[in-house]
């Protein structure tokens, strides 16, 4: 796989499906940084508090967040995306741009999850006031934050600074089952997990990952539904014999 | 619409609600020359307009996912209903787990029920003749074949005749020809068959060939969104218009009914309900009055209607208005099939819901007393190369392009087999008006109690170990035992079949109504939804809901016309 650094702190994330007029370099992703506003007020942290002995794992204090959701009764023609207040940082975004790469790299012509804008799906994702989208995003911010200690911590610098190479090994540790044996990465490799099915979900609900992944419905037949090719029938004959069935 | 001017009593018939039951009466009175004047709570909804047919969850927010706003998803035909409804809550009493659906529209659930569409057999109505439990119904399946055969001819029904002894046949012509099934159907078909149990194309209420107005389906959107082109049935494109065109139906949306009054001999002669828009409270006058606001509704309704010759609630003598709750059982139960990875794509959509399923097979087994429970169920199949969504299955690890090929190797590898079952009728189950709560309509609210007994459980635990002996036999492997039935088994009211709250019978003491759905105490009140099952079969529920108010609202013209309401 080539290892091409597509976005660092000179070089952001755009975010363009949200209405932000301007994107401004916040600088570290440490917690007062990262995170304005994250004073004393009503701690999130949903992050998992297990009595893991190796490892670390950020504390952060997340507001609370209170939007409106688009209600019972949105217009469902005219999609209101994004109803309530993206909340990522233009250095969080570009993180998950990084991220999303990782997990889903251009391949030819198939375009890589950065570039159908998952990050900024991923935002109106976290942002949302949902209970499903809440937890991931207390999950995802932590998961962001170790990323970042690490790399201060291998490397000295951001994660989003650090070379590709290096960006990789850190990911190397949690996003294998093997990490899974490491004490010290169990915490980070479960956010790792559930960050990277929302990327890829993200990614295959694109027009392009919609392609990727084979789905050929959602278009109108005329006269009866045909049912199986014969490629899918001759495929099915061959597994029942394997399996000693018959239609 | 102009509240002031309405009399009730330019109407022979009041109905309360839109959905199957309510929409089924307005048609089947309208058609035979009656005045109908129809009450939804809800708002007016027009299908042809308001339905996302094609739209992909990509243009949805958040890829289209559930939450607590939209239950089934942004594209999710209900509006302003779900679990929850703003301002309209429902208590549980203690250790009480219940769930209650509502969908506050024109047309009810059924803009975006599954449209699975079973008879009742012979078996189902007289349930407890064969095993001593719950309660027979107040006649024989040959009773009510007759209109099932109207009904679905109406309503227009895919399916075949299978000669199953659980499935009755329909006569010649009126089933419409099923799709063909699918690949990953067809391996549960044989898994299945090797097991000694049958598979059926399922019943749906989804055109395959165009009637009247409506087209036939063009297998490509989810039907729970809604079918503007009429296919999927909803009566919002069918039996509401339908009712219309004769020129005798009015509809008022935004109309809560509060209450059902009755004169000083306790004999109904009105209802009350409030104007959502205006939030007044209007009487109507009434000559006769139908409810079909759903089970649990019509049953709050009938509670809430107290009245010095009716201090229990109305129509209530029998102590049995909220009694009889009864959902379907449902479970859960699938695996990634090795065999289904990776196999060739084609266009897997189809009418978007079940071709093929398992009905009950248990019916001779049963007879020999040799099931350790009483009644049965059937599995419904999820499978498929479906559109892409939210979750992406697949045992994904790494990241980048393995990690894709993980993702598109398992896409539509995963096959789930969906338990619905029978419920026997219990003492603990049942709604009662929670006297210290009311909704924002200022209406006291349903306390529901509920609890499954052994019957369930262990028809849930034979159908986990039946559910997995079909999946290990089309090769899945599983390194987890079987989930405890209490469990796995969903919550009351999760399936949405919820039924019983002021059944039929024979005798005045043990039920609510007769067998036409009229009230013993009232003989100008009717209830016309789930409310007067007697059981509740595996089967869905829905078509007995829309043949009973069709059979029912037919014998009620009859009556008006002999001058005995
Ligand atoms: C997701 C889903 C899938 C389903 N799948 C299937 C299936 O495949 N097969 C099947 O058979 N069944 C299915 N069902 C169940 C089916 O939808 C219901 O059984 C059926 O719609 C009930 O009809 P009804 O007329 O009694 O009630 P509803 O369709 O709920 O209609 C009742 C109407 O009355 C109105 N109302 C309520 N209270 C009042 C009041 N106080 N005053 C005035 N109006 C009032 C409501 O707003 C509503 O419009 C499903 C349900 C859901 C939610
Ligand atoms: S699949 Fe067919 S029946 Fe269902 S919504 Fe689409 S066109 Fe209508």
């Amino acid at each position: 796989m080539s290892l091409v650094k597509r976005y660092s702190s000179k070089k952001p994330y755009l975010a363009s499906l949200s209405r932000r007029d301007a994107i401004k370099w916040i600088g570290a992703l440490s917690v007062t940084a990262a995170f304005p506003g994250l004073t004393a007020c009503s701690s999130q942290a949903l992050a998992p508090q297990s009595e893991l002995a190796k490892g670390h794992w950020p504390q952060l204090e997340l507001p609370v967040i209170n939007a409106t959701g688009y209600g019972k009764d949105p217009n469902l023609i005219i999609a209101p995306r994004a109803s309530w207040p993206r909340t990522l940082t233009a250095a969080q975004l570009t993180f998950i741009a990084i991220f999303a790469d990782i997990v889903a790299p251009r391949e030819g012509s198939v375009p890589s999850a950065s570039e159908v804008k998952v990050p900024d799906l991923l935002d109106e994702w976290v942002s949302a006031p949902y209970e499903r989208q809440q937890q991931d995003r207390v999950s995802f911010l932590h998961l962001l934050a170790w990323l970042d200690e690490e790399a201060r911590r291998r490397f000295d610098n951001l994660f989003v600074d650090v070379t590709a190479s290096q960006q990789l090994a850190i990911i190397d540790d949690i996003a294998y089952k093997k990490a899974m044996q490491s004490e010290e990465f169990v915490r980070p490799a479960k956010a790792f997990a559930d960050f990277r099915r929302l990327v890829l979900a993200c990614f295959f609900c694109s027009p392009a990952g919609v392609k990727d992944i084979g789905y050929l419905g959602n278009v109108p037949i005329v006269g009866d539904y045909p049912g199986p090719s014969d490629e899918a029938m001759t495929h099915l004959q061959g597994v029942l014999d394997e399996l000693g069935l018959t239609l | 619409m102009m509240e002031g001017q309405i009399n009730g009593h330019d109407y022979d018939v009041i109905v309360v609600g839109s959905g199957a039951g309510g929409a089924m009466a307005a048609y089947t009175l309208t058609k035979s020359g009656r005045k109908v004047l129809m009450l939804e709570a809800g708002r007016d909804y027009d299908p042809k307009t308001e339905t996302p047919m094609f739209k992909s969850n990509f243009d949805a927010p958040l890829l289209g996912a559930g939450n607590s706003d939209k239950d089934f998803g942004f594209y999710d035909a209900t509006v302003d209903g779900g679990w929850e409804v703003p301002g309209e809550p429902y208590t549980k009493g203690e250790g009480s787990e219940f769930l209650w659906w509502r969908a506050r529209m024109l047309g009810g659930r059924t803009n975006h029920w599954g449209r699975y569409s079973l008879r009742f057999s012979e078996h189902d109505f007289k349930g407890f003749s064969r095993d001593g439990l719950g309660a027979d119904w107040p006649f024989e399946y040959w009773d009510l074949a007759p209109w099932y055969d109207e009904t679905e001819a109406l309503v227009g029904i895919c399916g075949t005749n299978t000669g199953l002894d659980d499935m009755p046949d329909s006569p010649e012509g009126v089933l419409q020809p099923p799709p063909k099934p699918r690949v990953p159907e067809l391996l549960v078909s044989a898994a299945a068959k090797k097991l000694g149990i049958p598979t059926a194309p399922m019943h749906r209420a989804v055109l395959t060939r165009p009637k009247d107005d409506r087209q036939a389906c063009f297998y490509a959107t989810p039907c729970g969104r809604g079918c503007s082109i009429g296919a999927a049935f909803q009566t919002t494109t069918s039996l509401i218009p339908m009712a219309q065109a004769t020129g005798l139906l009015t509809v008022i949306t935004d109309a809560m009914v509060k209450e059902v009054n009755v004169d000083e001999k306790g004999k109904v002669n009105a209802l009350t309900y409030i104007d959502k828009k205006t939030k007044q409270a209007h009487r109507l006058d009434a000559k006769v009055i139908i409810l079909a606001a759903s089970a649990c509704e019509s049953a709050r309704i009938l509670l809430n209607s107290k009245s010095e010759s009716h201090p229990n609630g109305l129509a209530n003598s029998s102590g049995h208005v909220g009694r009889n709750i009864m959902d379907s059982t449902g479970v859960s139960y699938g695996a990634h099939i090795p065999a289904l990875e990776g196999r060739p794509k084609y266009n897997e959509d189809g009418h978007t819901a079940n071709h093929l399923f398992i009905p009950w097979w248990g019916h001779k087994v049963q007879e020999k007393k040799a099931m350790a429970f009483p009644r049965g169920y059937h599995f419904e199949i999820g499978s498929g190369f479906r559109a892409p969504s939210s979750w992406v299955s697949g045992d994904l690890d790494g990241y980048g392009k393995p990690l894709k090929e993980i993702a598109k190797q398992a896409y539509g590898s995963y096959v789930g087999l969906a338990l619905r079952g029978e419920m026997l009728p219990n003492d603990d189950c049942y709604m009662e008006i929670d006297e210290d709560v009311k909704d924002k309509w200022g209406i006291p609210v349903v306390k529901f109690h509920w609890k499954w007994s052994q019957h369930e459980l262990k028809q849930v635990e034979h159908g986990l170990k039946t559910a997995r002996q079909i999946l290990e036999t089309m090769g899945a492997k599983f390194d987890k035992p079987l989930p405890k039935a209490e469990d796995a088994i969903l919550k009351g009211g999760q399936i949405i079949h919820e039924v019983g709250s002021t059944r039929m019978g024979d005798s005045p003491t043990e039920s609510v109504t007769n067998q036409w759905g009229q009230t013993w105490d009232c003989s100008n009140l009717f209830v016309m939804d789930a409310g007067v099952f007697a059981s509740n079969p595996h089967k869905n529920c829905t078509l007995t809901i829309m043949t009973l108010a069709m059979r029912n609202s037919t014998w009620l013209a009859r009556q008006l016309d002999k001058g005995e309401l």
